[in-house]
């Protein structure tokens, strides 16, 4: 547990990490850097982004699964750690 | 009630055989009530699946619904239409039942695929129940079931119906991954419906209607034990709904997948953060930065590519003025964090198996300055923070990663212990200690080196085994038997100084009865062959022992007036070595001649460090109190190639050449392990090998291509070797004698031919 508390306090803590969530499977956000509405909503929309990767991995390769998930925008990069139980989404601004 | 959910399921695929035999169509006054139902039915969700149970009504009402062909519908007392769904599942891997945060896609659910994912139902219900994790166990067979005729009324082509799908499930569809999830999920669950399992799963797309049905009973009766069992567990899933989803959160942290996923995300980071340096350690182009720019119009557009083309020209000047710039270090980046500032490194050790882990000792060298040591493993994925980290009480000295296990770090403390730890386990314990041991070391363990020998004779493969070198005198073997056990290979005698004879001579005096022994402060194995290796001790001798004797020298190598800290065999010239001191001097050495080839004495600090380059037989590095020098013989033995200054307060204290790569680890006393790039490196020729071996081997010259005035220096040096020979104890007493600041080779050997 500690490790995992570590862990996380330094991911929050890296150069130009906006925000740290984990969201559990129903939405409800765990642990959040940023206000509720922000995590609610990024964990609403990544959820259905991931599943339709995750789709999208598996029609290509059933015995495929997806591991992880990066969107790179102009501004920022979001990172998603999928799994069944829950979602680690972290932003991050690389340019700074 | 745990049966009658699975008898209604029976009844509700005899249902939906009914059905199929018949074709799938509803009346139009179907329609209506469907739609009411539909609304009725999605507020209640909860409901449902209990109502579901309603085996009397539903008899009732298949009677009634016979005639009539297309409708099917079932309504409770109250009216609320409660027909059973036929119990399809979507895929369990991938659909979580969250509320919130399904879309629906039953929009997208084709005609083919929805018909034949009802065949599929009646297999995947016992799935679903294993799968689903969350509280709403229950609900979300209903979700399923509500989903499944919203799929089946794609028949009815309503479009107000997907107003309605808003909080549904996903993947109404049984995809190809649903079916290899249900598969392997049936495979893992029960081995009696396996056989089922198979032949639906693999023959769903194809096979008749008629062979499913007869087969879908029969696999059912199987089930109804898995799925009376699957209720109960749901039943007491919905009791404990609160407490449950606390727990989560609480579970997934403890989770190993958690941990797991929070070391790939922070690695992700380092890399985006890092991937500049990162890149150019590897080699690799660099990705620039596109910078954020407003919206642009089409005009801008154009500028932009024209500034696109000027950068470009812009990056041909740079390349062709790169070849103009003289070598140099650029720093990349530095091991460095909170644990080890204030630190002193004192060893780095590369892992042979894998290339990007380093092991980092960190500890004083000086008996008044110790404070707490350390051991990390860092990796170059992460800069940030180590991997591994072993703390001890003492400082430590010597770090070195095993070749036939490179999963075991040895780790040589000042206070004389060796402990190995096994960097594959998170573990702060090590595996084995020293500490117990009767022959362990009772002073600092200068340094440590894992050796492979061949045991030719005994017919085994290579052995491998441990040697260390401490201040006390001793050159022990350590093997990993059952514990550590040690085995002397050499007892470092103090030999007579002054003496210009061979080692080992008694003086007129005679040596003392009680020999005193020499603190030993580094070693190296003769790359070709394992049995001869080099010792340097405090004296300022360089001895070269064979395992074979642990009582004499082989040879003594005497120069340096001052501890040895470093030597080192080149590894590409097997007779050259080189070696470093605290009398601020490094020597280059052969093998043959008990007098150094060639001596530099940069500055007035101590050098630390030394090190021969991987790539050239030509470079090495030396690390000295105030700056990291890179030395290329063939260019000049006179200058460093590249100097690189410490900032004030901090020394250098360690270096390493990265195997691979163009890179250059430094350590210093603050407890930053700096990478820097060698950069602009003079290409060495290709018969490099064969001029520094006549170079050695024949005190002429013989390097026609060389520039004049370097060509010049090079003969005076040679001739001053050659009068060094004989007195480089009167050149050596000069210079210390005048104690010139800075010793360059020509000043001596002028001062010596004036002589």
């Amino acid at each position: 547990m500690t490790e995992v508390e570590e862990t996380l306090k330094r991911i929050q803590s890296h150069k130009g990490v906006i925000g740290t969530m984990v969201v559990n499977a129903e939405g409800i956000p765990i642990r959040t850097t940023l206000d509720n509405s922000t995590t609610v909503q990024y964990a609403g929309l990544l959820h259905q982004l991931t599943i339709k990767a995750k789709s999208t991995i598996r029609d290509i390769d059933p015995q495929n699964d997806l591991t992880f998930l990066r969107i790179r925008s102009k501004k920022h990069e979001i990172m998603v750690a999928p799994d069944k139980e829950y979602l680690l989404i972290v932003i991050q601004n690389p340019c700074e | 009630m745990p049966t009658s959910p699975s008898g209604s399921r029976k009844s509700v695929s005899h249902l939906a055989v009914l059905q199929s035999k018949k074709s799938i169509s509803f009346t139009e006054k179907a329609k209506e009530a469907l739609k009411k139902g539909f609304s009725g039915v999605n507020q209640s969700r909860m409901g449902v699946s209990r109502n579901l149970v309603i085996l009397p009504e539903m008899k009732t009402t298949e009677k009634v619904n016979v005639p009539g062909p297309k409708t099917v519908q079932v309504l409770d007392e109250n009216g609320v239409d409660v027909t059973p769904r036929p119990l399809y599942s979507s895929d369990p891997g991938a659909a979580k039942p969250s509320k919130l945060l399904s879309s629906q896609e039953g929009s997208l659910g084709s005609d083919i695929m929805a018909s034949y994912s009802m065949y599929q139902n009646t297999l995947n219900p016992s799935v679903m129940g294993q799968f689903t994790r969350s509280a709403l166990g229950s609900s979300t067979i209903s979700k399923s079931s509500i989903s499944a005729t919203e799929s089946m009324a794609e028949d009815l082509e309503e479009p107000s119906y997907k107003g309605e799908k808003l909080a549904s499930f996903t993947g109404v569809m049984a995809t190809t991954w649903d079916l290899y999830d249900s598969f392997d999920a049936l495979k893992l669950s029960s081995s009696a419906g396996k056989r089922y399992a198979v032949e639906s799963s693999s023959k769903a797309n194809v096979l008749p209607k008629e062979r499913l049905e007869q087969k879908l009973p029969a696999a059912l009766t199987d089930k109804t034990s898995e799925t009376s069992s699957l209720m109960d567990l749901e039943n007491v899933i919905l009791s404990k709904v609160h407490e449950d989803e606390e727990d989560h959160a609480e579970a997934i942290f403890k989770s190993d997948k958690f941990l797991q996923d929070l070391f790939f995300m922070e690695r992700v980071l380092m890399e985006n953060i890092f991937q500049p340096k990162l890149a150019a350690y590897r080699q690799l182009p660099i990705l620039k930065e596109p910078e954020p720019e407003e919206p642009k119009e089409f005009s801008e557009c154009v500028k932009v590519e024209e500034v696109e083309e000027v950068k470009e020209e812009e990056e041909e000047i740079e390349i062709s003025e790169e070849q103009t710039i003289p070598a140099n270090l650029e720093r990349l980046w530095s091991f460095t964090c909170d644990l080890t500032k204030g630190l002193n490194v004192s060893s780095l050790a590369w892992n042979k198996l894998n290339p990007d882990l380093l092991a980092v000792g960190y500890g004083h060298f000086g008996f008044k300055e110790q404070k707490r040591g350390l051991a990390c493993c860092w990796s170059i994925k992460n800069p940030m923070w180590p991997e591994r980290v072993y703390p001890s009480p003492y400082g430590v000295t010597a770090v070195d990663f095993s070749i036939g296990t490179p999963n075991l770090l040895a780790v040589g403390y000042y206070n004389g212990t060796i402990a190995i730890y096994n960097v594959q386990s998170s573990g702060n314990v090590p595996v084995l200690d020293s500490s117990e041991s009767p022959q362990k070391h009772v002073g600092p363990v200068w340094q440590l080196q894992w050796i492979e020998q061949d045991r030719g004779t005994t017919g085994d493969d290579k052995r491998e085994f441990l040697v260390s070198i401490s201040a006390d005198g001793r050159v022990s073997k350590w093997v990993i038997r059952k514990g550590l056990d040690a085995h002397d290979l050499m007892r470092l005698k103090r030999t007579t100084v002054g003496s210009n004879k061979k080692g080992g001579e008694k003086d007129k005096k005679g040596e003392a009865l009680i020999s005193r022994q020499a603190p030993g402060m580094c070693f190296a194995f003769h790359p070709k062959d394992t049995n001869i290796y080099l010792t340097g001790t405090e004296e300022g001798h360089i001895h070269k022992c064979s395992c074979s004797y642990n009582e004499q020298y082989l040879e003594t190598y005497r120069g340096h007036k001052g501890p040895v800290y470093k030597v080192t065999w080149n590894p590409f010239c097997p007779d050259v070595f080189l070696s470093c001191s605290a009398d601020w001097g490094v020597m280059i050495w052969q093998q043959e001649n008990f007098r150094p080839f060639l001596s530099f004495y940069p500055t007035t600090h101590v050098v630390y460090d030394v090190a021969w380059s991987p790539k050239s037989c030509y470079v090495f590095a030396a690390a000295n109190e105030s700056r990291v020098e890179i030395w290329d013989l063939h260019a000049s033995t006179l200058d460093p190639l590249i100097v690189n200054v410490a900032n004030p307060g901090i020394k250098f204290t360690t270096v390493l050449f990265a195997k691979h790569t163009d890179c250059l680890l430094v350590g210093d006393s603050d407890g930053q392990v700096a990478v820097y790039e060698l950069r602009n490196m003079p290409t060495a020729s290709d018969c490099g090998r064969v001029r520094l071996k006549q170079k050695t081997e024949s005190f002429t010259q013989g390097w026609c291509h060389m520039p004049v005035s370097q060509h010049l220096r090079r003969l005076r040096q040679e001739d001053c070797e050659c009068e060094a020979k004989l007195s480089l104890s009167l050149s050596f007493s000069l210079s210390v004698a005048l104690s010139l600041p800075l010793l360059s080779h020509t000043c001596v050997c002028l001062k010596s031919t004036q002589l």
